[in-house]
Formats: C-alpha cells, sequence, structure tokens
C-alpha cells in the first residue's frame, strides 16, 4: 500500500494538487500501481476549434483564449499528467507565441507536444525540428545553402540534446548546413501554406564533418547521430534530458545514482513513459530533499488555486497573472525555457500572488461560494479559531501547517476579533492568507 | 519574424515583461480587476516637497537604504514611437528645413531660441527655462550605424544596449540597466532602479537582477493601511518570523512575502496625495516623490508614448512636446531640494524621423536625433554637431533619404553610467565608448562588480557540515563529474548569501585530481581550489561566490574521490562584518610557548587561542582570518577550529600525516571572550597561528567575490619556465573580473607543483620584501594549493615568491576587497 505522504507528494508534482477522489482512489494499492495510474493517459485530447486555425487581427483574442483553456484543462483534466509533461516539453522545445505570431502554428505545436509527451523522445524530437512553429521561432526557414543560420542547430546540441561543453562550434556549423533547406511553404496559394517544407535547391549537398564523420549530413540525420548512432553522444543526451526532468518534477542538482540508474534503458529505447515511471519511483522522488520543497511555478501555483477554489479562466482571467509573474504559457522568456524556484519569488511576483489571492477571496464571499466552502470542508468555519483555521486548511489542502504559519493564523484571527478588530474582514483576509501561506507555494 | 512594420505600442509590448495590453479597452478591465482604477485626479499645483518622514516610520530602514552623499540618479525619459527630433530642436538657419517639411515647418519666430542656429519647439517652455539656468545639454546627431527602421528592432537595440540583430536568430535577454543592477547583486532586489508603469522594460532586465514595477497609479496588495488589511500584512509577515524547518523554499517565500509587504508600504505613501494626471507628468511626479522618499533609488524609467507620428503632426507632437515640458516643471516642483542637483534626466527614442515630411502632415521612421541630458549636475551646451541635410555630394536629400548619426547612443549611456551611476560603463556596454564631458561632479563610485557580483559583508558561524559524500547512501565523485551543492539556507548559513567561506576535503582519491568549485549557473572555469595527489586526505579553504539557488558546483576531474564540504561563514549584502587585514602576525606557536604552554596539543584534546586584541587584532573583531599549521605531528589526525565556547562541531580544518607539516588558512568566528578553540583529533602534534585579518562589524573593506579566473600558469605562460627565488609579479588589477582601482586586496588561491626541493610560497605586496611567512608548504613533486589573502602591491600587482628550488606556481583569482 502506498504511503499517504508518499502518495500525497506524487501528485502534488504529477497533477499539480493531490484531489482528495485521486487520494481516495489511489491509497489502497501500491506505489506502482499509483504512478501507473498516473502515467495512463490515453485520451487524446482536441484543440478548440477557436483556436485551431488563423483569425485575422484576433490573434491577441485567440492567444488569451487558449491560455485559459490550457489552464482549466490542467485544472480538470482526469489525467493532469498529460498537461504537466505537455508543459515540461514546452519549456525544452520552446517556441514563443510572441515571436511566431501565428495562433495555429502555436497550437499545432502544442497539440504535438501533447500527443507526443509519452512518447518516444527521438521521435518527439525530429517531429519538432520539423514543426513550423519551432522553424519559425528558431529561424530555420531562413536557413539555406550558402547562408545558413545557426540558430536551431545552436539550440538542438545546447538546450535540447546534449548541453554546453559536449559539441564544437564546427559541429554547430554542421549540423545548421545540414539542416538547409528544412523549412515552411511561404506560397499563400497552396494548400501547405505555412507548413513544413523541404526545398532541395536550398539544401547543402557538400560534404559536412559532424562529430568526426564527414559525409553528406540531411537535418534528421544529425538527430539520429545524436540519439541513435553516436554512443558517446547518445550516453551524454540521456543522461542530460533526464536530469531536465528531474530537475522540473524532484529538485535541482540531479543525484548521479538517479542518472546511472535510469539513463541506459532511456538511451537504448528513448521510452518516455517508462523513463517517467522508473523516475517517478525512484527513492530519491521521496527523500527530505524532494518532498515540500520545490516552489510552485505561477502556471502550477494559479493551477492548485483555481482547483481548490472552484475558480475557472473565464471568470478569474489566469493570463493577466501569469504575465505579472512572469510565467506566460506560450511565451517562453527565451529559447532556454522557463527555471525553477529562486526563479519565481522576488516582491515584484509575490505582489502579484498577493494580488490573486486577494481577488480570489473576493470572489469567494458570496453566498454561492459559502455553499461551495461548507460542501467542501463541512464545517461551520466562523466559530472558534481553531475551526476557522481547520477550515482553511481543508479547504485550501494545506495541512499540516508549519507553527509559524499556524500562529500567524491564530494571531491574525485574535487580533480581528480583539477590542478594535472588525470581524467582518476575517474570513476574506483569513482566506488571503490560505492562499499566500507558504504551505500554498512549495510542493 | 518580427513585422517590420511592428507598431510601436507592440513592440514596446514585446519588449516588456509584462503586461501593457495590446488595447485601451483591456487595459482598463486589467485595472479594474486588480483594483488600481483609472487615475483622474485633478492636476495640483504644488504638492510641496520632501515627504512627512513619519509617513515612511521604521519601514524605510527595513529594505532600502538612503542614497550617499554624492550617488546621483538618472531619469530616463523614452519619447516613444520615434520623436521627431528636426522639430524638437530646430535648425531654423538650414534652408533645408523649412523646404522639406512645408506643411509642418515651425516657424522661426515661434522657436525658443538657444543659440544662433538652434530653437527648441514653443512647447518647450519650461526645458527653456531650464537651459537659461545652464542645466540642459543638446546631444546632436545621436544614433547608430546602419540605423534600423523598425520600431522593435531598433527600440531592442536602445534598450539592450549592445550590438547585435534581433528581429532575426538573436533576442535580448538583457537591458542596459538590468546588467548594471547585475553588478549589485542581492541589494539591488531592492530599490536601486523602478519602472514607473505596470511592467518591466527590458531597459531594467539583467540577466541575474532586475528592477521593479511602480504603477503610476498606486499600489494594491501590501499597500493598503486599512486598518484590517495592516492587521492582515503584520500576519502575513509573521511566516517567516522564524525558520519553518520546512527546507530552504518555504522560508525564502515567506520572506518574500514579508518584503514584499514592506517594499508596498513603503511605497504606498507616495500614493496618499492625489497623484497629477497627465501620462509623463504623472510618472515624473511619482518619480519625484521616490526619490524624495529616499529609498536608495539609483534609476527611474518614464516614457511618453504615441510619438509615431505618421500624420496630423504639428497637433499631436506640439501635444507631447507640451506634455514633456509640463512634465519636467511638475517634476522640479516636486522634487526635494535635498535632492534636485543629483537628479539627471535622459531622453531616448528609437529613431528620429524623415527629414521630409509627408502629404498627411506626418513625418516616417528616421535615423538620428538630438537628445536632452537635464540635471543641476548638468553642464549645459550644445554637443556634437547637427546632421547634415544634404546627401555627400551636396545634393539635396530625396524624400526616401535619411539623415545619418554622427554619434553613438552609447556614448550617451557611457556618460550617465559612469558619471550619475558611479561606474560601470565598460561592463554594462560590452566596450568603451567616448563620454561627453557633460556632467559637472561624477557620483561617488558605486560597489559595482563587473561580474555581476555583490559587496558582501562577512558573518562567521559554527563550522558546520553540508556534505560527506562518505555518509550512509554517498557515492565517491567520478571522473569529469559534478555535483551541486546547495549552501544558501543550509547549516547556517543566510538565505540570501551571495557567498559562503567552506572548507572543502578531499579524502581517498584514487588518482591525480583536482576540484573546481564554482557557483553554479555559470560555465566551469578553468581553475582549480584543491589538488589531490599523494596525499589521502586534502583539505583546503575555498571562498565561493554562490550562484543559482544559492548553490555551488563541485567539479572532480579524474579519478573517484570523496569530498567533504564544511561551512565556515558567508557573505551577504546587508550590514554585517568587514575585513581588515594585517600584516601577519604569530598568535599562537605551541613550539615555543606563544600563545599556549609550550606543549603538543594531544589527540583527543583542544587547546583556547586568544586572538582578539592580540596582533593587532581589535577587540571589536568577531572573526580572523587565520594561516593554521601543524608542524611534527606523529599519526594521521585532523584539526578542527571552532569558536570558543560552543559545542566542537563536526568539522575539519586540516588534515595531517606523520611529520608532514600542513599549512590551512582558516576562517573562523571568534567565541567567547575572542578566543578560538583548536582541537586534534590524535596523536601529539604542535599548532603554529598566524594572523592575517581580522571581520570587524564596525571598520574594514567588503569583499566582492567573483567567479573564480585564472591569473597565470606558469606551466603555460611566461615562456613555461618554473619559478626561482625571483619573486614573481602577477598584475591582479583589472583583470579576471576585478577592476583597475578601488581594490585593497585580492583573493587567491595558490597551486604550486612540480617542486624541485622542499620549501614554500610567500604571496606579498608586489614591490616590498618578502616577510617571513608563508602560505604554501611545498614538498619535492608534489601539488599544493591553499587560499591566500594579499594585499596588492606596486603595478597593480601581487608577486609570489618560491623559497628553494623551482616550482610551478598557479594562481586563481576568487573575490576581492574594497578599499
Amino acid at each position: 500500500m502506498a504511503d499517504l505522504a508518499q502518495l500525497q507528494h506524487l501528485l502534488r508534482r504529477t497533477e499539480f494538487v493531490a484531489k482528495q477522489p485521486r487520494i481516495d482512489a489511489l491509497i489502497g494499492g501500491t506505489l506502482d500501481a499509483a504512478v501507473d495510474d498516473i502515467l495512463n493517459v490515453t485520451t487524446p485530447v482536441a484543440l478548440p476549434a477557436y483556436i485551431d486555425h488563423n483569425i485575422d487581427n484576433m490573434g491577441y483574442e485567440q492567444f488569451v483564449y487558449a491560455v485559459q483553456w490550457w489552464m482549466d484543462l490542467m485544472v480538470d483534466s482526469a489525467k493532469p499528467m498529460q498537461e504537466r509533461m505537455t508543459f515540461f516539453w514546452h519549456g525544452h522545445f520552446t517556441s514563443a507565441w510572441n515571436k511566431v505570431g501565428d495562433t495555429r502554428s502555436m497550437m499545432t505545436q502544442n497539440k504535438l507536444l501533447r500527443d507526443n509527451a509519452f512518447g518516444n523522445f527521438l521521435d518527439l524530437t525530429q517531429k519538432v525540428a520539423k514543426d513550423p512553429a519551432m522553424l519559425i521561432y528558431l529561424d530555420n526557414k531562413d536557413n539555406v545553402k550558402g547562408s545558413p543560420n545557426e540558430n536551431f542547430g545552436r539550440e538542438l546540441l545546447e538546450l535540447f540534446a546534449l548541453g554546453v561543453g559536449n559539441y564544437t562550434e564546427a559541429d554547430i556549423a554542421a549540423a545548421a548546413k545540414a539542416w538547409t533547406g528544412h523549412g515552411i511553404d511561404t506560397s499563400s496559394s497552396s494548400p501547405t501554406y505555412g507548413l513544413y517544407k523541404y526545398t532541395d535547391s536550398r539544401h547543402d549537398k557538400t560534404n559536412k564533418t559532424f562529430f568526426g564523420t564527414t559525409k553528406n549530413w540531411d537535418g534528421p540525420d544529425i538527430i539520429n547521430e545524436i540519439l541513435r548512432d553516436n554512443g558517446e553522444k547518445k550516453y551524454i543526451a540521456a543522461r542530460y534530458v533526464i536530469n531536465r526532468i528531474w530537475e522540473h518534477f524532484a529538485f535541482p542538482g540531479t543525484p548521479a545514482t538517479v542518472l546511472d540508474a535510469l539513463w541506459e534503458n532511456f538511451a537504448s529505447t528513448w521510452d518516455i513513459k517508462a523513463l517517467m515511471r522508473a523516475l517517478l519511483l525512484r527513492p530519491e522522488f521521496y527523500s527530505p530533499a524532494a518532498m515540500q520543497r520545490q516552489v510552485r511555478s505561477p502556471v502550477e501555483w494559479i493551477a492548485t488555486v483555481m482547483y481548490q477554489t472552484g475558480r475557472r479562466s473565464a471568470e478569474v482571467h489566469p493570463e493577466y497573472y501569469l504575465d505579472a509573474m512572469g510565467q506566460e504559457p506560450y511565451n517562453p522568456p527565451n529559447v532556454a525555457g522557463w527555471k525553477h524556484n529562486a526563479y519565481w519569488i522576488n516582491t515584484s511576483t509575490m505582489g502579484e500572488r498577493g494580488d490573486f489571492a486577494k481577488d480570489i477571496a473576493n470572489r469567494l464571499r458570496t453566498p454561492d461560494t459559502y455553499a461551495f466552502i461548507s460542501a467542501k470542508t463541512g464545517a461551520n468555519w466562523n466559530t472558534s479559531v481553531d475551526q476557522a483555521i481547520d477550515t482553511i486548511v481543508n479547504l485550501f489542502g494545506i495541512g499540516p501547517l508549519s507553527a509559524q504559519t499556524h500562529a500567524a493564523m491564530v494571531g491574525y484571527l485574535n487580533a480581528e476579533r480583539g477590542p478594535g478588530g472588525d470581524r467582518w474582514w476575517q474570513i476574506t483576509n483569513l482566506l488571503t492568507m490560505g492562499l499566500l501561506a507558504p504551505e500554498m507555494h512549495v510542493a | 519574424m518580427i513585422d517590420q512594420d511592428i507598431s510601436a505600442a507592440d513592440a514596446r509590448a514585446l519588449l516588456t515583461l509584462h503586461d501593457e495590453t495590446p488595447s485601451e479597452v483591456s487595459r482598463r478591465r486589467f485595472l479594474q480587476m486588480v483594483g488600481w482604477g483609472v487615475g483622474g485626479g485633478a492636476v495640483l499645483g504644488t504638492v510641496g516637497n520632501a515627504l512627512p518622514n513619519d509617513w515612511f516610520g521604521s519601514m524605510r530602514e527595513a529594505h532600502a537604504a538612503p542614497l550617499g552623499a554624492n550617488e546621483g540618479v538618472l531619469i530616463l525619459v523614452c519619447l516613444d514611437g520615434g520623436n521627431d527630433g528636426l522639430n524638437t530642436v530646430v535648425p531654423f538657419t538650414k534652408p533645408q528645413y523649412a523646404q522639406y517639411r512645408s506643411n509642418i515647418a515651425i516657424p522661426e519666430a515661434q522657436l525658443l531660441k538657444i543659440n544662433g542656429e538652434l530653437g527648441l519647439n514653443p512647447n518647450l517652455t519650461y526645458l527653456k527655462t531650464l537651459w537659461d539656468q545652464n542645466e540642459v545639454a543638446v546631444v546632436q546627431g545621436v544614433g547608430y550605424d546602419k540605423h534600423s527602421q523598425s520600431h522593435f528592432d531598433s527600440m531592442a537595440f536602445w534598450m539592450f544596449g549592445r550590438s547585435g540583430s534581433f528581429s532575426n536568430s538573436f533576442m535580448p535577454s538583457s537591458g542596459w540597466v538590468g546588467r548594471w543592477l547585475d553588478g549589485f547583486g542581492a541589494e539591488s532586489e531592492q530599490f536601486k532602479a523602478v519602472s514607473v508603469g505596470s511592467g518591466l522594460p527590458l531597459t531594467l532586465v539583467g540577466e541575474g537582477r532586475r528592477g521593479l514595477a511602480v504603477s503610476p497609479y498606486g499600489i494594491d496588495y501590501g499597500g493598503s493601511t486599512s486598518a484590517p488589511n495592516m492587521r492582515m500584512y503584520n500576519a502575513i509577515k509573521q511566516f517567516s518570523s522564524t525558520s519553518a524547518r520546512r527546507g530552504i523554499w518555504h522560508d525564502t517565500v515567506a520572506l518574500a512575502e514579508k518584503s514584499q509587504i514592506d517594499t508596498a508600504q513603503t511605497v504606498s505613501p507616495i500614493f496618499k496625495t492625489t497623484v497629477p494626471s497627465g501620462e509623463l507628468v504623472r510618472q515624473m511626479v511619482v518619480a519625484a516623490r521616490l526619490i524624495n522618499a529616499d529609498l536608495g533609488l539609483r534609476v527611474i524609467d518614464t516614457r511618453i508614448g504615441a510619438l509615431d507620428n505618421h500624420s496630423n503632426q504639428p497637433t499631436d507632437h506640439n501635444r507631447q512636446m507640451k506634455q514633456f515640458s509640463d512634465a519636467l516643471a511638475a517634476f522640479y516642483t516636486n522634487i526635494s531640494p535635498a535632492f534636485r542637483n543629483r537628479v539627471t534626466i535622459m531622453t531616448w527614442s528609437e529613431f528620429g524621423r524623415t527629414p521630409w515630411s509627408n502629404s498627411s502632415l506626418g513625418t516616417d521612421h528616421g535615423t538620428t536625433n538630438p537628445h536632452f541630458v537635464i540635471g543641476g549636475n548638468v553642464k549645459g551646451g550644445v554637443y556634437g554637431t547637427h546632421p547634415s541635410m544634404l546627401k555627400t555630394n551636396g545634393q539635396p536629400l530625396g524624400t526616401n533619404d535619411r539623415m545619418v548619426s554622427s554619434l553613438d547612443f552609447r556614448q550617451m549611456y557611457a556618460t550617465v553610467i559612469d558619471g550619475v551611476l558611479g561606474g560601470g560603463a565598460g561592463a554594462v556596454l560590452g566596450g568603451n565608448f567616448d563620454k561627453f564631458d557633460l556632467i559637472r561632479t561624477n557620483s561617488t563610485p558605486s560597489t559595482f562588480g563587473s561580474t555581476g557580483s555583490a559587496g558582501s559583508q562577512f558573518v562567521g558561524i559554527v563550522p558546520a557540515r553540508l556534505i560527506d559524500t562518505r555518509d550512509a547512501g554517498g557515492a565517491p565523485l567520478g571522473a569529469g563529474q559534478s555535483i551541486s551543492l546547495p549552501v544558501a539556507g543550509y547549516g547556517g548559513v543566510g538565505a540570501g548569501a551571495s557567498a559562503a567561506v567552506l572548507n572543502v576535503t578531499a579524502v581517498g582519491g584514487t588518482a591525480g585530481s583536482y576540484l573546481t568549485v564554482w557557483p553554479a549557473g555559470v560555465t566551469r572555469p578553468n581553475t582549480s581550489s584543491l589538488n589531490i595527489a599523494g596525499l589521502d586526505v586534502v583539505p583546503n579553504l575555498v571562498i565561493s561566490k554562490l550562484g543559482t539557488d544559492g548553490r555551488v558546483d563541485i567539479f572532480n576531474f579524474a579519478g573517484d574521490v570523496h569530498v567533504v564540504v564544511d561551512v565556515v561563514g558567508f557573505f551577504q549584502n546587508t550590514p554585517a562584518s568587514r575585513f581588515n587585514g594585517l600584516s601577519p602576525a604569530r598568535v599562537l606557536d605551541t613550539r615555543v610557548g606563544t600563545g599556549a604552554p609550550v606543549a603538543p596539543v594531544l589527540g583527543g584534546s583542544s587547546i583556547d587561542v586568544q586572538v582578539a586584541g592580540v596582533g593587532g587584532v581589535a577587540g571589536d573583531a568577531d572573526s580572523v582570518v587565520l594561516n593554521v599549521t601543524v608542524t611534527g605531528p606523529t599519526t594521521d589526525g585532523f584539526i578542527t577550529v571552532w569558536p570558543a565556547g560552543a559545542a566542537m562541531p563536526t568539522a575539519s580544518n586540516l588534515n595531517f600525516v606523520p611529520g608532514q607539516t600542513v599549512p590551512n588558512l582558516v576562517i573562523a568566528k571568534l567565541g567567547a571572550g575572542g578566543r578560538v578553540s583548536m582541537y586534534n583529533s590524535q596523536g601529539a602534534s604542535h599548532l603554529v597561528a598566524d594572523v592575517l585579518g581580522y571581520f570587524s562589524p564596525n571598520t574594514g573593506a567588503k569583499l566582492i567575490p567573483i567567479a573564480p579566473a585564472r591569473l597565470i600558469d606558469t606551466r603555460v605562460d611566461l615562456g613555461r619556465l618554473p619559478v626561482d627565488q625571483t619573486p614573481l609579479p602577477v598584475k591582479v588589477l583589472d583583470r579576471g573580473g576585478v577592476p583597475a582601482t578601488g581594490v585593497s586586496a585580492v583573493v587567491l588561491n595558490v597551486t604550486a607543483t612540480d617542486g624541485t626541493a622542499n620549501g614554500y610560497v610567500t604571496v606579498f605586496p608586489n614591490g616590498e620584501a618578502a616577510p617571513l611567512a608563508s602560505n604554501l608548504n611545498i614538498t619535492a613533486g608534489s601539488t599544493r594549493a591553499n587560499l591566500v589573502i594579499a594585499k596588492v602591491g606596486a603595478d597593480s600587482s601581487v608577486a609570489l615568491f618560491n623559497s628553494n628550488g623551482t616550482v610551478h606556481l598557479i594562481a586563481d583569482v576568487v573575490g576581492y576587497f574594497t578599499e
């Protein structure tokens, strides 16, 4: 049987929130069974019609819709790990709406990342290389014979597959030449307008030397060399990608024991689901260094708040706050994607979290939401100080509170209920404090 | 893929971290949602000078230091969209002006003339007043080579402040003010740079640090002063009353929430009286109030929009010029006399406009522009020459022709970075640009560190073990492997630490190798911290800047080796203790009875050594720097140094084998009575300690930790000759991240290898006689390293002296102390 604390930790890291129905469903089985259930994602997600094509002069509205749609999906999906993994790949194989400027391409990429989120990494990398949004974002559409653009070739080696220090500038130049001619169809009358197109006349067919082998490399050969044919690079790539995944789901600095245990199978199969299964069952994933030791990113925190308060995007407009907190979905800050932990904590972004919490707390002060709170917590919470705090803890799933948070809430309620206080405010402010408690920001 | 015809507003939105929502409707909706409301307050004639002190109470000290006595403040005014310089500063004697612009030229009679050739736009009345007071520099012909006509490209270029081509393969990731902030480390988290607006422009975004955004409409969460909200804020601040013992991030979040409330409470009083309306007027009044609050602000970013006057220019541009002039008037009405002359205002704009007007009474995207540098510390006058309005062959410009810049905009940046912001232009701009002589008194030099580090103060702690890879579950570090070690927030190290003093010990190395310790998140430097060869246990003191998430990375070159890391102190950017260097003085020698009775220290026992008040160490010292040497040990063992009176920690400073003389640098907090305790684990050993300096809360220099950089390696430099008994000068200033001036001492890791004889190495100020002291003991054929703190001598150099035979020497710099 899975240990409750381990199961809650597993769910927080894979499904944003340790939802009570999920705990109930999984607590009777083993941890292996829980991981299998979490990763058992079979339902394809269709793009909403409004954002599967370009609408003239409505790009911003489509972007807002796309953010709201994705945030709601993260909250409501029966298997939220599908969205967490898709978001991970979005931060790995980055493309930004700001530069791509094209709804159809961005959403096609989003679907590609989702459909392949637990597929084969070699296959995914090949598909991403020919994805229109990527071809635009890293300029491979402009990478042509005689005038190579190294942007994609460089990031393929540096960020997508190998990491700094595992190639030379000459290897980048060779990779860029190999990828010449792989662009997009720019003929507006063509039925494949805006889609991937290989143009033979733009492809450099000369011999290039890549990782010591001189031949007429084509773009996809480059990826096959790194991930399939070159044993040394395969080893580096597997460990590099595992490290990126581990740092996203567990904690910074992947233990060598984890890399040693996982790389070989990953490098020989590139099976992402198998990797995730093994990774989520590693004892290090449940070590004290991991549990409750990660800052929820803005997307994760807002998805958690939306679930715990029953609010959805059309009402609370996460797009405004995510932007202000520095994590606009579809708009990673640069090709390296988002970082972790300290990256999300500064006075400006904490102020934005405060604004969002306060807005939500105000929205909870309506008769129907009192009913929501009562139904969810089963408590008449406006009684004793302890009952009120218990209600907040149950409502937001933030128990057990640290002694510091608990003392702060007790102190607040006593002050508001004491001489000179204003009892009306205690509900709104205690709700705000619950949403802003460190227990809510840390997963 | 950025559209060349992108609008100025969209370009700015792309270059802004958040908000600047694209339409007025959604913007209003946004403001309503977050409770800011759209301001429409009445324009006040005079708000007065400095705000009452009691509005700030004790809040201010919590997170902001007042401006230093001569520190300048820079206000940037972006004339957003491409200002028409020709109708701002009009060259009325040039016949082409009226000829090219027949439908929008300003008649000479209306101009506010500043000399025989130039006149200001008639709406710039307050600017003219300042000109008459000799407080306005007009810098003409500003732009850059191969000027882009894209709003986005050109705005990105101006914000970035470095060379690059943006629309295609490269998006800038930082702005010039942001990189200036990077030079300060954590202290810039607070109030060094503020954008008055709802987003943070790229200008204020650094690679590691960023400015703050303050809405000109006020602050919502954290800024209210209603009693229930204050009760809640006070409670939320208690989240961080003490560590929750749930890991670093729980505590860091809680601290950030407290800091945010303190910041909001600090800023919100400036909104107590209505801020006058008007886009730039409002921003400049907020700017004045922020400066009056004396929060330590150095840069304020403002903007006036929609100068992209393709049509209907006379009406619109005149209104915008009036707004600019009114904003200057509002600023100088509101700024306190205490700060007035320390503020310098500088305009910028992505480009000028075409010399020919179009048929829609407008102008199109151009190139060069005049800009203003304004303030009581500015030498008024005209700088640079007006760009030619003719072709090089003397023929008139065509309607599609544009003027040519004669000055690079980064010359303006360099002028204000060094003159107003206290230095760092070369590092910020990635090169040297000729400056204009238009600042009267240069700002006090800042503690800017060219590699993005902070002026740091020291906190000594009881040593604590951070990692021992021999522990259960641990594994030795293999060849080519690194580990990433969290330091900030662990073992008594503050969560906001910028650098740490670590005693790193390598145990059981299976091959000749070295360890490199460096800040996490940057590329591993080609330096070494510790050499592994010939000895089973090798310790060395390491001072390392902390990198991403407060971590250091540790790399092992070859073989397998266990690593033990003890932390003995850390550096932070808030007041703590500063370093005072001493001529080396012996405070302990058990062989002769200095500082302790004549007797070896026996295994399992310890001695207390008085350090405060001895050998030049001041009575207020709270930590000391010692070079501790063990001599004549009878067995294997280790020495631990810790504050007297505290429980002995699990940590070691120095490891030895029978008969060997081994030194190590030790930084130790002083315990009861200004003493340290020294413990010997086994056998009987004599101990010798030389004090090299001490840390005091009241006097001394700040350490600037930097990423390690190699200064010399005689195996590859200097024609590969080993060092004999001639002192080897090594230039340490203006290299490897150490600035050219303002440095009192450098922190080096010195390694000796391939020595031909037993002896020692001494590091001392170049030009002085080598003192009788040793930093590093050499045995023939071995490789040894030790941390050294050395005063800088003649020719910006330190000298390395080898006592016997020849030896190869390697020196890496890891930090420096400011004067």
